[in-house]
């Protein structure tokens, strides 16, 4: 009977072997213990016996083919035997796809996010850290998404994310009153309270300014009798129903600004490092003092509106902060392109405004202080003067840049028509 | 097992019997009278000399031990001091007609033998060889003291410097022959042919039978004497080395000039206490020591006994044994016996033994002895004698007021240079070959049978279409090591391999096939299948000047070779001053589905023992640089290799393994992945799983892993892993260690102090369990798994949304384990 010649397995982890060479031919007789052919595995070469005495009746592989192990390679046998059902499964190596069954369920671990903890000790990694204070994100606000609701960087981003667009700083905003503060700690004479959301988005936008560019300040004054004239003007026509907006000081001096920035553009401006983004409008922002603090909600185009209009939208959009129904874009720094904070009204005589980074300057308006002018060749009087405190970042503009920009402001003032 | 040696069952099966020839026990019986015609006065004197100079400046060591003083000057020392009062004669004896050219090991209690050989040394060599030793010794820093106020002859010179630089050692001076590194137990001089004296016991057992093998197999002049204590005949590295000294293999299989056994003397410096313990009658069970050579060869190792209280009857066996060696007939075997008056160590109190014992023995004290058969015989007058001493003991004052001066004797500046002795762990020297020489070797490298086939493999594992060759066909990482390897034996003549299964069968894992028939037995030979000898001879043959390449089959095995793995081959280049160097690349190969003692990564054990550089590659590209690297080294590697990868080809490296030579630098990690959001740090084949593990973050979770392979551990430069933690902010550190103590938990530490600020979450290590390793066939629940790594980063780092765990990473769990220590 025939019997099939198999390529041996050498070792368990062998899969295939290479066939070395044949010694003996198709037709030829073998005996036991004639060396058949030749292999070889990764680690050594072998010969292989032949197990039977007959004759070779067929082999299925030539030299140089690699050859799964325990696979059938020749058949010795009677000659004229038939050795067919030996061929089958003589195939060379090729590539079969391993199906794996799972054969049971993975076992579940409930994963619990424990939402961040404003009382209790804070979760954060070191690099959220690192990253929220860079970003000027509040980590009190955040609700961690890592193991054991640790702040992670990701929440940070996301944060940061809404926070130029700051959709979660008026979501903060909204709640109308601000709970009791919680207090800290009491000592005899102090208590410590935790500083709120708002507040900590000041202190940081703040710092982040004065830290992250050049400001200084310059103080001058217009004359504001024109001023004062239409004011006294709309005022009466308010009063009578002739106009439908009652146009204050501040309505004027923001046309008058803004009129001054068309005509010095690079006033108009972020400053952004290696590059300057350059404004067609001027979007004004407008400091506003609200309950919860500072906001700085900006009039987009207001170069667009006539000084009625503007004074109604500039009336709206303080509103609109003070009631928390801002829109959040609006209240981002790089919403507007120049700000304007008006301290007048309470008599403060010269200050020094803080930048709204990326912007490259912010007028701080005064209060109208009686000051003695040569009104004419030798004669003194005493002219209600405005005082203007024009902050700008040395980084994006210079200092007679700056101070030919507030004389246009204070030309503008002075000579306001309407 | 070579196939020409026939294992004939019609022989072996035939009964007989094992015939002893007799053992000679104390068989020299010359007097003085009849030894003058073989020493002239001037010898017999010199005899004398050399065993009182012992004997004063161990009594001199032994007084400032005990009472703090000597001869009126104070010192205080703090260190050991394990003192051989008693055995000078068998000291001298040894030493007395050995050449320069033979070089002596020791064990914790050798001023004795460093004296002796010193002087023996000394009065062999001409003037102008001992300056220049002298000069050069350290640019003549341990010269200089004795220098100064010298007058006299250049030989009395060297003695001075001789006793100067050995007490300096034992004071730990920077000016001591080793820099006060190695001290009382490990001092020792090279040029004098003093070689490491070895604070374990037994420690030369093995390491001095290499030395002797680096004699041989280089053809140098000289024969290598193992001194070693009669207790230490139990410990196991010595066994093995005495069973590596005497393998049938030398006489049997070695060929040409080759032929032969090794020119070795096993000189058992028997005072018949180990510590407190009687060997005879107590803790051992041979008796008379010299019974043990009738355990280990046909020859008896030319065992016997002689009387070391007489330093004629030492002298007289070893010019009779040195023939032997001579005659290629070694090893040989003495058991020298001699007593100690002193403790084991000033400690003791000799509670072990009675005041009789010791004073019958200081009545037959030899060197009063040998000074009145002297006088008797007409030889000298006590005169000369009194001269002698009183010479001996001015020399020792003034070389004790010397070294204890800390002006010209000062103490290692580690305040000024704080990272001194940092500096003398690696020699971190390039050498092409470790002495400029032909190499033996049977054939051109272009006619090797496996050179050959690997000129067909492909050198890279795709090809063009991205499609992976066929197993067989690609050049795997086996032939990276083999390629370095064979090149580094056609390049350095003294470079040997050897352990278990290294020749005809080529490894155990096939890297050295094609060995066998490019090189003569002696590069390349069967190892006793005993790791300590195996580690432990390679110690003693790079000690000499040779390169060698040890094998671990299992890195389970580690352990088998522990003394000699974590105590000698990471210690000896700085012990020693940096005198010696240590080309020794030891390749441990790391295994799996074998169950618990064959499947450890043990990678942690080696990073932690200072003096060891540690790999692990695991590509074929990162195996053939980095093997390339350790050979042109001269600084002990663990070479680590899994037994996963030893086929797997090259896929990272564009172009495939260059044919040519190249050297990855130890120490640098590399990046097998590039990516943003995580990265993962692998130690050995970890690094597949790894990979699989950064596809399926990919693919199912849109995190885009940096997989980095560690691929050295010591040293190891983190630079590129602080990079990458500062771009992803998360880390995950993985290997098949078990995780406890790894050195993944190292590299963790250290990442974590310095990319603290970087850090998203803590880095998390996945090692394997700490277990036993189990079978195969439940291996993924030891071993870390891709699944393992996703679970950890979902559970501890970045929580992935809409994983499932199959593991559990929890805290909890954590805390547990570490409880439960599992």
């Amino acid at each position: 009977m025939a019997i099939p010649v198999l390529m041996p397995r050498q070792g368990q982890s062998v899969e295939t072997c290479i066939l070395g060479q044949w010694y003996k031919s198709v037709g030829e007789t073998v005996k036991t213990g004639d060396i058949l052919f030749s292999y070889e595995t990764d680690k050594a070469s072998f010969e292989e016996e032949a197990k039977a005495d007959g004759v070779l009746l067929a082999v299925f592989f030539s030299e140089g083919d690699e050859i799964p192990v325990l696979s059938n390679i020749a058949v010795i046998g009677q000659p004229d035997e038939s050795y067919e059902e030996f061929v089958n499964g003589a195939s060379t190596v090729s590539e079969t796809a391993e199906i794996i069954v799972p054969d049971e369920a993975p076992v579940v671990f409930e994963f619990e996010v424990e939402p961040g903890d404003l009382s209790d000790h804070l979760r954060i990694s070191p690099l959220a850290k690192n990253m929220a204070e860079k970003l000027g994100v509040d980590i009190y606000a955040l609700k961690g998404s890592g193991p054991h609701g640790r702040i992670i960087a990701r929440d940070v981003e996301a944060a940061a994310t809404t926070v130029s667009k700051p959709e979660t700083v008026a979501a903060r905003v909204k709640p109308k009153v601000q709970a009791p503060t919680a207090v800290y700690a009491k000592g005899n004479d102090f208590e410590i309270r935790p500083v709120s959301n708002i507040r900590k988005l000041i202190a940081n936008a703040m710092h982040q300014s004065l830290q992250n560019s050049a400001q200084l300040t310059h103080h001058l004054s217009a004359d504001a009798r024109q001023l004062q004239r239409l004011r006294k003007k709309f005022k009466t026509e308010f009063a009578e129903g002739k106009i439908k907006q009652n146009i204050t000081i501040n309505d004027l001096v923001c046309y008058a600004v803004i009129r001054a920035l068309e005509k010095f553009p690079q006033a108009n401006t972020h400053f952004l490092g290696d590059k300057m983004k350059w404004f067609s409008k001027v979007h004004l922002g407008l400091a506003v003092d609200t309950d919860r603090g500072l906001m700085v909600p900006a009039l987009k185009n207001a170069s667009d509106f006539s000084l009625s209009g503007l004074s109604a939208q500039l009336q709206q959009l303080a509103a609109q902060a003070r009631g928390g129904n801002i829109n959040p874009d609006l209240l981002s720094p790089e919403a507007a392109t120049f700000t304007i904070s008006n301290l007048g009204n309470y008599g403060v005589e010269m200050f020094t405004p803080v930048i709204n980074l990326p912007q490259v300057a912010i007028l701080g308006v005064c209060a109208i202080i009686p000051r003695p002018k040569e009104i004419e060749e030798g004669v003194y009087g005493f002219v209600p003067m405005i005082g203007l405190s024009l902050t700008y970042n040395h980084q994006a503009l210079d200092g007679g840049e700056a101070t030919r920009f507030l004389a246009e402001i204070r030309n503008q003032i002075e000579t306001i028509e309407y | 097992m070579p196939k020409n040696q026939f294992i004939n069952p019609a022989e072996v099966r035939k009964p007989g019997y094992i015939e002893f020839n007799p053992i000679p026990v104390n068989q020299y019986n010359k007097t003085i009278e009849e030894e003058k015609e073989n020493f002239s006065k001037e010898d017999f004197l010199r005899i004398y000399h050399d065993m009182s100079v012992i004997r004063e400046f161990e009594t001199m060591l032994n007084l400032i031990k005990i009472r703090g003083e000597y001869n009126e000057i104070k010192y205080d020392h703090p260190g050991p001091a394990h003192l051989s009062i008693g055995q000078e004669a068998a000291a001298v004896g040894m030493a007395y007609t050995l050449g320069v050219e033979d070089f002596i090991f020791g064990s914790h209690r050798s001023h004795g033998e460093i004296l002796a050989k010193g002087l023996s040394a000394i009065h062999k060599l001409n003037d102008a060889q001992l300056e220049q030793i002298m000069d050069t010794h350290f640019d003549g820093k341990t010269l200089a003291p004795v220098k100064t106020s010298h007058k006299g002859t250049v030989k009395e010179l060297a003695i001075k410097f001789l006793l100067y630089g050995t007490l300096a050692e034992i004071f730990a001076r920077e000016t001591g022959f080793n820099k006060g590194l190695g001290g009382s137990m490990h001092a020792f001089f090279t040029p004098f042919g003093v070689y490491p004296n070895n604070a374990i016991v037994g420690g030369s057992g093995d390491i001095s039978v290499g030395a002797a093998l680096y004699k041989k197999v280089n053809r140098k002049n000289g024969i290598i004497v193992a001194n070693i204590g009669d207790a230490s005949m139990a410990c196991g590295p010595v066994w093995e080395g005495l069973a590596f000294a005497t393998m049938d293999q030398f006489t049997e299989l070695w060929e040409g000039d080759m032929k032969g056994g090794l020119p070795l003397i096993i000189n058992i410096m028997n005072n018949q206490y180990g510590m407190g313990g009687q060997t005879c009658g107590e803790t051992m069970g041979y008796e008379i020591a010299a019974r043990i050579g009738a355990g280990l060869n046909k020859d008896q190792m030319h065992a016997e006994r002689v009387d070391g209280y007489n330093p004629l009857a030492v002298i007289d066996a070893y010019k009779r044994k040195k023939k032997i060696l001579e005659e290629k007939r070694g090893p040989v075997l003495l058991d020298v016996l001699t007593y100690r008056y002193s403790g084991h160590s000033p400690s003791d109190a000799s509670s072990y033994r009675s005041k009789e014992e010791v004073e019958a023995w200081e009545k037959q004290d030899s060197i009063v002895w040998f000074g009145n058969e002297l006088v008797n015989t007409g030889i000298v007058t006590e005169n000369v004698l009194e001269e002698i001493r009183a010479e001996i003991s001015q020399l020792v004052t003034s070389t004790l007021k010397l070294a204890i001066d800390d002006e010209v004797s000062p103490h290692m500046n580690m305040k000024k240079f704080p990272n001194l002795i940092g500096e003398m762990m690696f020699s971190n020297q390039s050498v092409d070959k470790m002495e400029d020489c032909p190499v033996e070797v049977n054939h051109p490298l272009a006619e090797n049978p496996r050179v050959k086939q690997l000129e067909t493999k492909e050198r890279f594992m795709f090809d063009e279409n991205g499609k992976p060759f066929s197993k067989i066909k690609q050049y795997a990482l086996r032939d990276g090591i083999f390629e370095a390897i064979v090149d580094r034996f056609y390049k350095d003549p003294t470079l040997i391999a050897y352990g278990e299964e290294n020749r005809d069968w080529g490894g155990a894992f096939a890297v050295y096939r094609g060995l066998t028939e490019a090189l003569p037995y002696h590069r390349l030979f069967n190892s006793p299948i005993s790791e300590a000898s195996i580690v432990g001879t390679a110690i003693g043959y790079a000690m000499c000047g040779g390169r060698v390449i040890p094998e671990i089959m299992y890195c389970d095995f580690l352990g088998r070779a522990g003394d000699e793995v974590f105590n000698q081959l990471p210690k000896w280049q700085a012990m020693s001053g940096n005198v010696l160097k240590m080309p020794v690349v030891i390749r441990v190969s790391v295994g799996s589905k074998y169950g618990a003692q064959h499947s450890q990564d043990w990678t942690a054990l080696a990073a932690h023992i200072p003096g060891l550089k540690v790999v692990f590659p695991v590509t074929p590209y990162d195996a053939k640089g980095l093997m390339n690297s350790a050979l042109q080294g001269t600084d002990p590697v663990i070479f680590f290799e899994s037994q996963r990868v030893y086929d797997i080809g090259e896929m990272f490296h564009k172009g495939g393994v260059p044919a040519e030579y190249y050297e990855i630098p130890i120490g640098e990690p590399d990046i097998k992945r590039a990516g943003t959001d995580v990265t993962i740090l692998t130690i050995g084949a970890t690094l597949y799983r790894a990979l699989d593990a950064a596809k399926i973050l990919e693919e199912k979770y849109n995190l885009s892993a940096e997989v980095i392979d560690a691929r050295s551990m010591v040293p190891f430069n983190y630079d590129l892993v602080i990079e990458s933690v500062k771009k992803t902010g998360r880390i995950v550190i993985s290997g098949d260690a078990s995780g406890r103590g790894s050195f993944l938990r190292d590299l963790a530490s250290n990442i974590t102090e310095l990319a603290f600020d970087y850090l998203d979450a803590p880095p998390v290590v996945v090692g394997s369990r700490n277990w036993i390793t189990p079978a195969y066939e439940l291996e993924d629940s030891f071993f870390p798994q891709p699944q393992w790594i996703i679970d950890a980063i979902h559970e501890r780092i970045l929580p992935l949304p809409g994983h499932i765990c199959e593991n559990d990473f929890t805290e909890a769990e954590q805390l547990d384990r570490n409880a439960r220590g599992i």
